[in-house]
């Protein structure tokens, strides 16, 4: 089903730890128009605990989209990413890798480990809204997700 | 022992310590490329974070906030927000300038006339807008790295657009066989540079002309960087007023450098 048939506003997890992206990711969303039901952990073991409904997240939804910053406190996107991609419950939900690397290192591991799409965070905020809106927009209304 | 064996076994044994040298600095030539790969990359990404956050909330507030600002907010404003981009510019030059090591591909025979012309089709549109003319003898064959070398001339032609005089600009390439090398010579008729600067040009971060000509002064530190990874030399001739000459020399194919 397309993201934009679901009876809800598509949910999507922001694993990022610094605050300051973190609140310009909600503005690039806000200025897209579109709702959407952000979910935001700020290091990997939360992220692991969030997907996998552990302790204080025991009830927190499944996204449909997973938003996943590279380098984070405690354990790495890099781990986190190969943990999703090895889970089978986890591993349908799409992951968006979006860090401000270019270094081809670090986008030929994030696609080996099985990253479904790598953007980078463009240094210009009217592009990084423009890149915002592009990633929103394609995985609401081109692509298939999953049902639940 | 026999004084044949004798000198042998020196020879073996001066021989041995060489390899173990050769071996020893080869070690150390890892390690110092090593280094530069991860400066590179701090560089790229460490550094480029903060940055961006910079670039991004200076946005914001002129989206936002810029009517709220008096005349005297706008402008500070304003410097913030160039001292900003100039950063970028500037990492991203230095960037290109380590890479030019770091990610050079192999060194093959090239046609520098085909480079040349890529190279000249890139600045079509700078090139219309000053109405330079751009002339071309026949180029050689040269043993380079096809984008270094495309580098180098763009970066040249950009340097001769961008310091025009108040006359359109004309610009002309030439190359000339000396012994094993090519000496390949550009001219232009530009605002030229006094002697006093010719060894400053090359040195990243070093401009000798103000600000209003923009640019953060790393094209001709880039060109001399990769000049140099072909075993060859860059240099100027110029005075003040008068138009520049740049010279550089690259390796005949055949007669490459290791």
């Amino acid at each position: 089903m397309k993201g934009w048939e679901m009876a809800r506003p598509l949910r999507i997890l922001l694993i990022e730890d610094n605050p300051a992206d973190v609140r310009l990711t909600k503005e690039a969303f806000r200025e897209s128009g579109c709702l959407t039901d952000l979910a935001v952990v700020e290091d990997g073991v939360e992220a692991m605990a969030f997907l996998r409904r552990e302790g204080r997240y025991a009830s927190a939804p499944r996204p449909d989209l997973i938003l996943l910053d590279l380098n984070l406190p405690k354990k790495d996107g890099r781990e986190v990413l190969a943990e999703i991609k090895s889970d089978n419950t986890l591993a349908r939900t799409p992951v968006v890798v979006l860090t401000s690397s270019r270094a081809d290192r670090d986008i030929c591991r994030a696609y080996e480990l099985g990253a479904n799409c790598y953007v980078t965070k463009p240094i210009d905020l009217e592009q990084f809204l423009q890149v915002v809106k592009a990633v929103q927009d394609f995985w609401l209304a081109v692509v298939e997700l999953p049902g639940e | 022992m026999s004084q044949d064996d004798r000198t042998d076994w020196q020879l073996r044994q001066a021989n041995e310590a060489l390899q173990a040298k050769l071996a020893k600095c080869k070690r150390e030539l890892c390690t110092v490329r090593q280094d530069l790969e991860d400066f590179s990359y701090a560089v790229s990404h460490d550094l480029r974070e903060p940055l961006r956050m910079v670039c991004s909330y200076l946005e914001l507030i002129e989206k936002r906030y810029a009517h709220a600002l008096n005349e005297e907010g706008q402008e500070f404003l304003e410097y913030a927000t160039e001292g900003a981009e100039r950063l970028q510019a500037m990492l991203d030059g230095l960037l290109e300038y380590s890479r030019v090591t770091t990610r050079g591909q192999r060194l093959q025979a090239v046609d520098a006339g085909t480079v040349f012309r890529r190279a000249a089709a890139s600045l079509e549109r700078v090139i219309r807008e000053t109405g330079a003319v751009i002339t071309c003898d026949p180029l050689p064959t040269v043993h380079a790295d096809p984008d270094q070398l495309g580098t180098v001339f763009r970066n040249l032609l950009e340097n001769s657009l961008i310091f025009r005089g108040s006359v359109s600009p004309q610009i002309h390439i030439s190359a000339q066989q000396e012994g094993a090398e090519w000496v390949f010579t550009i001219v232009d008729n530009g605002l030229g540079i006094d002697p006093r600067f010719h060894d400053r040009v090359f040195v990243v971060f070093q401009r000798v002309h103000g600000r209003e000509y923009g640019g953060v002064g790393m094209g001709l530190a880039i060109c001399k960087r990769i000049i140099e990874r072909h075993g060859g030399r860059i240099w100027i001739d110029s005075q003040a007023g008068r138009g520049a000459k740049f010279f550089f020399t690259l390796p005949a194919p055949g007669a490459e450098t290791p």
